[in-house]
């Protein structure tokens, strides 16, 4: 693990100290053309008038690298199961955490097994779309943009700001935290997001003529990425005035930390990027569309300790967070949904892993859910020619009802067609 | 407002609106209208930067000026290429490249014989035998510093990116993720097959696509997919057949047998002692016949026969697509995001008749009028390794290494960490309001740590001379060395190439 430390421990000497001297006429450049946004204001929800006014958030985790459904939402009576996977199959049932006769959780889903018990977990069995791409690459692209024909290049959620929010001035509307580059769900030319990795480097060091001054390099930038530079930069310093008055007040009210001594690594990322989403979300800095990503699902080896790290790592991180959101009066306000590009095969490799597949459950959390199992399990007698699971469910129905029914937001227009309704939102915001 | 009187009434210029209002034309003319002012290296006095900076007014779409190319001069040309192929330039080393000329540089970065790396400090081995990745991650970044041929650096970086590998699968207990540092600049220019094949073999690859633990019976397909998807062919010029067809002609290879193996007591209270291998000299993977399948003719990309490794590379090759793959790529890694097809087809075609000779394909790439074309300028952005890099050798401050090694993770690029089997992203992704804020972070930092610089004149020179409105106004306004430094540095144009 490369440590993110350094710039703000070494020495500055005589440059820092007396802060870099730019003259008058940087100043007046800066002030003339770059008016740093009043912070205050970043903490109004920004609806457009013809789009949605509603409070609510939504929290996206990605489960990159293609989840394994069938060690996530474990079919507990299928003997099907046991012949394809002689090496995984045993212990995930024998262990798995009992929703009903037929499926039981991921034993490390403890957390989220508590929210189901208490009605605040909807699981979508069969999700995925016609003709899946094996490829991550391709496949997460039409997850993120919401289009398995590939013509769309805008992210479903990037289309959801520009059609329905202000993001403009109002920066942090979509942010993906916990990652150097946007995401391609929040993408959209239209739209201004930000990006931030570590709330504790997302700022400038050194003196504040340092921020006025590229405030105003990053002004009318010339070329095809002058829009780019411009609007990241604008973007930045607006949310990093936005922060600055929000460090204060925010008091984590939940343990963040790893409890668990994990197979391969002791630092989870999650738990660090959703905390940084509950700090923007508890302190009303205006996030609305909130993305952060979980690697390392790509278990082609080994994948029975390598799986049950990455569910140990999702729930304790998710538990962490509806606690923290709980405990600051959030909780009815946010949805926490995971995606992930695919499923993996039924049948296990040599390598005691499985590789890429198709349709896998999708799980969705929080105050606004109605709790339950909805969709429809695929089973493993009927597989397709590539001896992956058939698809039951577009993955759209599940973006419509979030859209639709958590938002507010006029899915048709979002996600071009209507697609089969899944009602798992306890209180729809609107009749779509 | 004369542009070239001071800009000591800081409201006025504010409210001024645009600068500069003088005819590009003539800004033009005093840069590069004889051929001379920015070949003129260090010769130039510096007395005002609007005798140097052309101004971006040609208009793009949206109402957005575009940046006026000076690629018409010969020097600036020399500085395009080396700013592409290399890690950065001293004002030496451009005023030496311009004497030589484009043509010269081109064969000189093509044919003098690469540097080999100094061998790994002590500190980058730790008492195990195993590899420290921050030592391993630095004795690259000094190695791109110093090295006397940093386009095989540039080329290395750039299969690192292609045929990649992360050290959290590979492990650092082995050598194998520095082996496969070696193996990239060792065959930085070679020809694809030979690459192929490698690759296939390469103790690292082995271990982070898993084909070292893929049998005939019971394949494991990351392998055969990348290879198919990522590493040689590109989505739609395969189909799932062929993935499964590869994983079993493929199967069979395993790690490298080691020299000899090595009791570790990893943990002296509870005893407990480990085997670890110990190689005396870089290895590629053992096959072992009885893993690999046994199944008779499998039919591959459209031919039924009896496949082994070279019958699947030589397959793949016989795809017009692979050369195509490659040529797209280093295309939008070396000349610009936006790619012509057929400019791809040609210098593939190219590829394709030189028996895929990467050392070909890159001097077509180079000479080609599309490299020096007007629209190729600063039509690429630099990745955080490349930046970072030329500021420290703009600076002249490769004591400041590791700076750019603890700054990495915040920019996104990781050397030995790709975020994932696809590599690095690579142009528009490198903007976020993430990433200019950690570039601008980087900048400060170094220049905190350095009590001289460089004179402050050079630094435009690092632009061409060419750069925007903002960034013009601003230099002239920079009191010292350091702030002058500091704006060239952090700039937008900077960030290009």
């Amino acid at each position: 693990m490369t440590e993110e430390i350094g710039i703000n421990q070494l020495k500055r000497r005589d440059f820092l100290r007396a802060g870099l001297v730019f003259g008058a006429g940087a100043a007046g450049l800066a002030a003339g053309y770059a008016a740093v946004p009043d912070a205050f204001a970043r903490a109004v929800y920004a609806a457009k008038t013809s789009g949605v006014a509603n409070d609510r958030l939504l929290v996206m985790i990605q489960l990159a690298g293609g989840n394994d459904g069938l060690r996530t939402v474990i079919p507990l009576q299928d003997p099907r199961l046991h012949d394809l996977r002689p090496k995984l199959a045993a212990l995930s049932v024998g262990q798995a955490l009992p929703l009903n006769d037929e499926f039981g959780l991921n034993q490390n889903l403890k957390s989220i097994k508590a929210l189901w018990d208490q009605g605040k977990v909807a699981i979508v069995e069969g999700i995925g779309y016609p003709s899946p791409s094996f490829s991550h690459f391709e496949s997460i692209r039409i997850w993120e943009t919401g289009d398995p024909t590939r013509r769309q290049v805008d992210g479903w959620l990037g289309r959801t700001l520009a059609q329905n929010y202000d993001s403009f001035g109002h920066p942090l509307t979509g942010c993906a935290c916990g990652t150097t580059d946007a995401p391609g769900a929040l993408r959209d030319l239209q739209a201004t997001l930000t990006v931030i990795n570590n709330q504790k480097a997302f700022g400038f060091t050194g003196s504040g003529e340092i921020e006025a001054a590229v405030g105003a390099l990053y002004k009318a930038t010339p070329g095809i990425y002058g829009a780019l530079f411009d609007t990241a930069m604008a973007t930045a310093r607006d949310s990093i005035a936005t922060l600055r008055t929000s460090q204060a007040s925010y008091q984590a009210m939940a343990d963040y930390t790893d409890s668990q001594r994990l197979v391969y690594s002791s630092k989870n990322q999650l738990a660090a990027a959703l905390q940084l989403a509950s700090e923007l979300i508890v302190t009303g800095t205006g996030v609305k569309l909130l993305h952060v990503t979980l690697g390392g699902f790509d278990t082609h080896y080994t994948e029975l300790s390598r799986h049950d790290d990455r569910m140990a790592y999702l729930d304790s991180a998710v538990g962490a967070f509806y606690n923290d959101l709980s405990a600051h009066g959030m909780a009815d306000k946010v949805l926490i949904a995971t995606w992930s590009e695919f499923g993996r095969r039924p049948k296990e490799n040599a390598s005691g892993g499985t590789d890429h597949g198709a349709a896998a459950p999708l799980i969705l959390i929080g105050n606004p859910i109605k709790g339950g199992l909805y969709g429809q399990s695929p089973g493993l007698t009927d597989l397709d020619s590539t001896g992956n699971l058939k698809y039951q469910v577009d993955f759209r129905s599940v973006y419509q009802e979030i859209l639709g029914g958590h938002l507010g937001a006029d899915p048709k227009e979002i996600l071009g067609a209507a697609f089969d309704k899944l009602a798992f939102i306890k209180d729809p915001a609107g009749s779509f | 407002m004369s542009i070239a009187g001071p800009l000591d009434t800081p409201s006025q210029q504010a409210a001024a609106g645009p600068r500069l209002p003088v005819s590009r034309r003539t800004v033009l003319g005093a840069a590069v209208g004889g051929g001379a002012g920015i070949a003129a290296f260090r010769i130039m006095v510096y007395p005002r930067i609007e005798e140097l900076v052309q101004v971006g007014t040609a208009a793009l779409a949206g109402g957005r000026g575009d940046w006026i190319s000076p690629l018409g001069s010969e020097s600036a040309r020399v500085a395009h290429l080396l700013r592409r192929t290399t890690f950065g330039a001293t004002l030496d080393d451009l005023e030496r490249a311009a004497s030589d000329g484009f043509s010269k540089t081109v064969d000189r970065l093509l044919e003098t014989r690469p540097a080999a790396p100094p061998p790994l400090p002590a500190a980058a081995v730790t008492p195990n035998g195993g590899l420290n990745i921050g030592q391993l991650q630095l004795w690259w970044v000094d190695h791109m510093l110093s090295s006397p041929t940093p386009f095989i650096e540039r080329m290395t970086l750039f299969w690192h990116g292609h045929f990649t590998s992360d050290y959290r699968k590979v492990g650092l207990q082995t050598p194998y993720i520095y082996w496969q540092n070696l193996t990239w600049r060792d065959m930085a220019l070679a020809d694809m097959r030979s690459m192929l094949m490698r690759v296939t073999t390469d103790p690292a690859m082995l271990r982070y696509l898993d084909l070292g633990t893929s049998t005939g019976q019971n394949p494991n397909e990351n392998y055969s997919r990348e290879l198919l998807e990522l590493f040689a062919l590109g989505v739609g010029h395969y189909g799932e057949d062929d993935v499964r067809a590869a994983a079993r002609a493929l199967a069979g290879w395993t790690e490298p047998r080691p020299t000899r193996t090595l009791d570790v007591t990893v943990d002296a209270k509870n005893n407990v002692v480990r085997k670890y291998a110990v190689y005396d000299e870089p290895a590629t993977g053992t096959f072992v016949a009885n893993r690999a399948y046994r199944g008779g003719q499998l039919t591959f990309l459209g031919r039924k026969d009896t496949y082994d490794t070279e019958r699947v590379v030589d397959r793949i090759l016989a795809q017009p697509a692979a050369a195509d793959f490659i040529a797209r790529k280093v295309v939008q890694h070396f000349v610009a995001a936006r790619v012509d097809d057929s400019y791809v087809k040609r210098l593939g075609s190219k590829f394709r008749s030189s028996k895929y000779d990467v050392k070909t394909l890159m001097r077509e790439v180079l000479v080609s009028p599309e490299f020096v074309a007007d629209h190729s300028y600063r039509a690429l952005v630099k990745s955080p390794t490349e930046f970072m890099v030329q500021t420290l050798k703009a600076l002249q401050a490769p004591q400041l290494s590791r700076l750019a090694q603890l700054s990495a993770p915040g920019m996104g690029q990781v050397l030995f960490d790709p975020p994932d089997v696809g590599g690095w992203p690579n142009n528009e992704a490198w903007i976020s309001s993430n990433s200019v804020v950690a570039r601008v972070n980087f900048v400060t930092a170094v220049l905190s740590q350095l009590k001289t610089v460089p004179p402050g004149t050079d630094a435009p020179h690092h632009l061409d001379g060419v750069v925007g409105q903002q960034t013009a106004g601003l230099l002239n306004t920079a009191a010292d060395d350091h702030a002058r430094w500091f704006l060239a540095l952090a700039s937008p144009e900077f960030q290009l190439k």
